[in-house]
């Protein structure tokens, strides 16, 4: 036999000292989702069945644990019983409370709902079985006659008998028309007496001819429907007592687990195992997948998981046979529902079945006469599966219901089509994990985490930095916090509505005060906190009317705004408060809309606001802003974004985690800066870390999702961009301060840095794209330098690798660049009229400026930009010392470079002079470059002048004839 | 501790073992703030809380000290990782491939990081029992050493510590090993002159043994 492993899952809560307890499993109608319940946990949780990891639904209405669940027959309303007596039914699958629909004296063990769903049976430790009609919630009927804790009841799928099981052992015949005792067997189930978490069980098989009840001898003993007789049993390898069984849906196998732990799977027909699982704990309830072949299991520690295709694929599949069994028409009850039924933990519904076995060895009684057709029909069906005549009324009532059906299918088909818009989250924080400590709240600054007691909980703030920040005592929360927010200065947490009573409410906590008893709290009525956020002085909470409460720290209620939509998330940053809104309902291709606002709460403004762009078909799972304060964003399907005013205003993809190629990690965002993300990985089936032991920040480097380059130096161009994009945003900065007369010394000496970085970086692009030939993208590299150093480099760089071609095309950018700085200087110092120009030809002299606008100024024009009047000359002149000797060209390079600076040195004070008025005739002006102490400089400087000179006039009559 | 009690045999006394191994780098996750420390040996950090960096034993144990950080265990010190090895070693005749200083590393972090190390009482007995496995195998391979004559010793993946306690002796026994041998090769080498006596003498080269 295969050795495999169900991984198994943490639903509930261990019992009261690790102890075992009955829990319970069901499927709904299409497998999508599974409903655990365990006796020692109040909650029933809905958990999806293809997404383990998301986050499960909790229904809790119980005051203690859940020890039955029933689904009824068309899967739109649970059941659910518990140790506080009562019977509670919900509508699934949305899971809300409908009524209370019955209490005992003591706790409820069982419940099971007939064929139809109209009739809901509930039992327990009291002596009678409740009957009770689920439409109006009458009791129908007490059945009596149980000595012990009742532990399980089967209606019979032809809802002629009802059958139950008390912890003594015993099992009840009943009739249920008149509701009489038909037969008594006494003490042929294993009694548990005092173990609640294992229960004695039974169940009719799919078709309603066997009654299955655990035996004695670690054994499934079947039972006659009608005469009660012993027919046979399943005997094989459970060493202890039997605890659970299942049916498949087609009633052709059956699941078994026992006390051993483990599970085996029965081909009832030939009376032999198929297979066998072990399990560390005790398998308490069981179910089959409603289509397919798979088994879903909880154990008694709360633990479930699903054991994919339990039936060898070279066997028929548990719901192989069912859609013939549905043209049989057995029934006065919908086959429809049948078909889709899920073999429940206790509501024992399934299908008409083929799989009769022992059919030579039938001798009953026949009840009336439909028994009899159907049990003509069943060997028709079991020999060739030919079509069946039915009665017309049959036909007609299955008619109905299959439309009846459809439409519930199609109703249920639109709801999972048309994509949902997201839920609003706070950034940072972890789903409920039953039994766990969670997150709600984590950043770089610390974690808020809360831990769910029976109905309380217990949350506790820490710093990441334990030496700095405050010491906040941890608090016993009896709101339930689900939501909640940190800085420096405070935290503030709010709780959804629950119900009539729990109203929602939003508290700040204040980390210190001069004031005691400075935390407050705000209830909303009829309105429902979803997102909260906290700044300098400020708390801000988004609610379900759409409206944005913004609060002081100390409470006072400053404004209140409308939302232009349902709110996704809100982020604080000193005054600034993001808040991102649905635009419109989600896009069937595309996914969520949403936008974004960044409002400042000082001074009451909206400084930024856009769209918010995704990528198709992800949502939004992180939103803030990074440490030196811009917005970020990062979408399910693993992209960053940053957004920068650049290009009016766009978000930039950062980081795409895709491009790491490590399918098995998965990033959970905590924050960014400049150059680096701050996630914690996660190991593939989690996408969220535990709250312990606490996460560790891993830091990745930011990389834009670039294309295959033919340069193979994609590092380097991501270096490139990043560079740009912070060069940008540190000038906005400058620009910012300085309009604000603030002092920019500091971001100035950042922005140097930054620029010395990136030069460095295009000196390195340049390498690789003269190693690739690549000459055109080099030159245009060097023109992007902003320091005249780094083009001297790039210079003896391409010397150095042996390009005098390039080398040459360089020096003459570089004279270029002088000359233009020079008259840029010039004008600007002589004549600030000229603005225009000076703004066209600053572009050359100092790309540092805005970048944006150095590429739109460069790009669009080829290396012979140089086409101003001047330029042809100086080439010109320059030329022929160059032609011949390709060998001194290094030397030349560098000469040229320090003659430019010389000159540079120099022309400065001449320059001014020389051509502030306008009508100085050229001839003059050489006589002032005469100074230059450089011998070198002599020749240069007068090319380089003359063509300095004329680009000035050209520009001043370029002046003029606009003026 | 073997090499405790006979202390003076060894080269370096375990105190200065752990010495050295202070300087392997480990990984830390501060709880505080602080810039880079540029240290002769390299610079350590930026430090920022809740960022595991890299620094020497030494430094994690001294902020350890101060409660300014948590020490992560390096890889091998999880219970998988040594239940893994302690089997491997316990099958494979070779020694298993542990971090050099591993006994001292793991020494010191049961000291002064007990309430980092998950699952510490299963770790430390692992690794105990690593240890003696380890021992007990140099024990019974160095009697080969005897039971054949011997020129050379390969021993792939021995630790600082199990070296420094082999060493003195296998050296020594080796050499004189080495001395006895030579005169009866000098007696050979007569026949034999032309090759160069240090060769000649080795004899057969025998295959070393790879433990």
């Amino acid at each position: 036999m295969k050795i495999r492993t169900i991984k198994l899952r943490e639903a509930h809560k261990n019992g009261e000292n690790g102890g075992n307890s009955f829990c319970s499993i069901l499927w709904d109608q299409q497998g999508d989702r599974i409903v655990t319940a365990s006796s020692s946990d109040p909650s029933i949780w809905v958990h999806d069945a293809q997404f383990p990891s998301v986050n499960p639904k909790s229904i809790k209405h119980h005051r203690d644990g859940v020890t039955a669940l029933a689904l009824s027959p068309n899967f739109t309303c649970l059941a659910s019983g518990s140790i506080d007596h009562s019977v509670k039914l919900y509508k699934f699958p949305g899971g809300e409370f409908e009524t209370n629909i019955t209490r005992f004296t003591l706790p409820i063990r069982a419940l099971a709902f007939n064929k139809s769903g109209t009739m809901l049976a509930a039992a327990g430790d009291d002596e009678g079985i409740k009957l009770i009609n689920t439409i109006d919630g009458s009791i129908a009927r007490v059945l009596k006659g149980h000595k012990g804790s009742i532990t399980g009841l089967a209606f019979d799928p032809k809802s002629e008998y009802f059958a139950s099981v008390d912890s003594t052992g015993t099992v009840i015949h009943w009739e249920l028309q008149p509701g009489t005792i038909l037969n008594t067997l006494k003490g042929i189930a294993p009694a548990t007496f005092s173990d609640q978490s294992a229960m004695n069980m039974l169940s009719w098989s799919p078709d309603g001819d066997l009654l299955a009840v655990p035996g004695l001898k670690n054994d499934v003993v079947m039972y006659d429907r009608d005469t009660a007789e012993k027919l046979f049993s399943l005997r094989g390898d459970h060493v202890q007592p039997i605890c659970f069984l299942s049916w498949s849906p087609n009633g052709r196998y059956m699941a078994t687990s026992g006390s051993d732990r483990q599970i085996i799977i029965w081909d009832v027909d030939k009376k032999q195992d198929i297979d066998r699982q072990k399990f560390s704990d005790r398998i308490s309830c069981m179910a089959w997948k409603p289509h397919g072949n798979a088994l879903a299991v909880i154990d008694s520690k709360g633990k479930y998981g699903v054991w994919e295709s339990p039936v060898p694929s070279s066997m028929k599949s548990p719901t192989e046979d069912i859609p013939n069994v549905r043209s049989n028409g057995l029934l006065l009850f919908d086959e429809d529902e049948e078909e889709a039924s899920a073999s429940g933990s206790l509501s024992d519904l399934g299908e008409d079945s083929l799989g009769e076995p022992e059919l030579s060895s039938r001798k009953r009684l026949r009840k009336n006469s439909t028994l009899d057709d159907s049990w003509g029909e069943d060997i028709n069906d079991e020999l060739d599966l030919h079509p069946k005549v039915e009665s017309h009324k049959k036909a007609s009532k299955s008619k109905k219901d299959s439309i009846d059906h459809e439409k519930h299918e199609i109703k249920n088909s639109m709801t999972y089509s048309a994509p949902k818009m997201q839920e609003a989250f706070q950034p940072g924080a972890t789903p409920v994990q039953p039994g766990k400590r969670r997150f709600l709240c984590y950043n770089m600054l610390g974690s808020v985490t809360s831990m769910d007691h029976d109905g309380y909980s217990h949350i506790e703030i820490d710093f990441h930095d334990t030496s700095s920040g405050p010491r906040v005592p941890a608090m016993t929360d009896y709101f339930g916090f689900t939501m909640a927010s940190l800085n420096e200065n405070g935290s503030v947490f709010a709780n959804p509505c629950k119900g009539e009573k729990n109203m929602s409410t939003l508290m700040y906590r204040p980390f210190s005060s001069w004031a005691s008893n400075s935390e407050w709290s705000m209830r909303l009525e009829e309105e429902e906190v979803r997102a909260v956020a906290l700044g300098t002085t400020w708390v801000a909470a988004a609610t379900s009317l759409n409206f944005l409460r913004i609060f002081s720290d100390s409470g006072l209620q400053r404004y209140i705004l409308s939302l232009d939509g349902p709110v996704v998330t809100l982020v604080g940053l000193k005054d600034e408060l993001a808040v991102v809104t649905h635009s419109s309902p989600a896009l069937p291709s595309d996914g969520q809309m949403l936008e974004f606002r960044v409002l400042n709460v000082r001074s009451a403004t909206e400084s930024l606001r856009g769209r918010l762009p995704l990528t198709p078909g992800s949502y939004l799972t992180w939103f803030g802003f990074s440490e030196e304060g811009q917005l970020g964003s990062f979408d399910s399907k693993g992209v960053l974004r940053v957004y920068t005013n650049q290009y009016g205003g766009s978000w930039f993809p950062v980081f795409s985690s895709s491009k790491l190629k490590k399918p098995d990690e998965n990033y959970w965002v905590v924050g960014l800066n400049a150059t680096k993300l701050f996630c914690v990985v996660c190991k593939s089936p989690y996408s969220f870390p535990q709250a312990t032991p606490k996460p560790i920040l891993t830091l990745l480097d930011l990389s834009f999702p670039l294309a295959a380059s033919d340069l193979g130096a994609e590092n380097l161009e991501n270096e490139f961009i990043l560079n740009n994009m912070h060069l940008h945003q540190i000038q906005k900065r400058i620009e910012e301060n300085a309009a604000a007369g603030r002092d920019t010394a500091s971001i100035d000496d950042e922005a140097f840095t930054i620029e010395a970085a990136l030069d460095r970086c295009i000196l390195r692009l340049i390498a690789s794209c003269c190693n690739g030939d690549k000459l055109v993208r080099a030159t245009e590299l060097v023109k992007l330098l902003s320091m005249e150093k780094s083009v001297k480099g790039a210079i003896k760089l391409v010397t150095a690798l042996k390009l005098p071609n390039l080398a040459e095309r360089f020096s003459t950018i570089l004279e270029e660049r002088m000359s233009n700085e020079a008259m840029g200087s010039t004008v600007l110092h002589g004549n600030f009229k000229f603005d225009a120009p000076v703004q066209a030809d600053d572009v050359f002299q100092r790309p540092s400026l805005p970048e944006s606008s150095t590429e739109k100024a460069v790009l669009p024009f080829p290396p012979q930009r140089s086409s101003t009047p001047s330029f042809p000359k100086e080439e010109k002149t320059e030329q022929p010392p160059n032609a011949g000797n390709g060998i001194v060209e290094p030397t030349r390079a560098l000469r040229v470079g320090k003659t430019v600076e010389v000159k540079n040195a120099g022309e400065a004070k001449d320059v001014k002079e020389a051509i502030n008025p306008v009508k100085k005739q050229p001839e003059e002006i050489p006589v002032s470059f005469n100074r230059p102490s450089n011998p070198f400089a002599k020749k240069s400087n007068r090319q380089e002048h003359s063509s300095l000179f004329d680009s000035i006039k050209k520009m001043k009559t370029d002046a003029t004839g606009k003026r | 501790m073997a090499s405790q009690a006979d202390a003076h045999a060894a080269t370096f006394s375990a105190a200065e073992l752990e010495f050295l191994a202070e300087d392997e780098l480990i990984e830390i996750v501060p709880n505080m703030r602080m810039d880079p420390l540029n240290l002769i040996c390299g610079d350590f950090g930026p430090f920022r809380p809740q960022i595991a960096t890299q620094v020497p034993v030494w430094l994690a144990v001294a902020l350890k000290r101060r409660g300014k950080c948590t020490i992560r265990p390096p890889d091998w010190m999880s219970v998988e990782k040594l239940t893994q090895v302690l089997e491997a070693e316990r099958d494979a005749e070779k020694f298993q491939p542990l971090p050099f200083h591993y006994v001292e590393i793991s020494r010191l972090l049961f000291d002064h990081a007990r309430d980092d190390i998950p699952d510490i009482y299963m770790v430390r007995s692992l690794i105990e029992d690593i240890k003696d496995v380890r021992f007990h195998k140099i024990g019974t391979g160095l009697e080969i050493i005897s039971r054949e004559r011997t020129y050379a010793l390969r021993l792939k993946n021995l630790s600082a510590m199990e070296a420094n306690i082999v060493r003195p002796f296998v050296t020594r026994a080796l050499q004189t090993f080495y001395k006895l041998s030579s005169p009866d090769m000098i007696q050979d080498s007569d026949s034999v002159s032309n090759r160069q006596p240090q060769t000649a003498n080795r004899g057969p080269r025998r295959q070393l043994k790879d433990r």
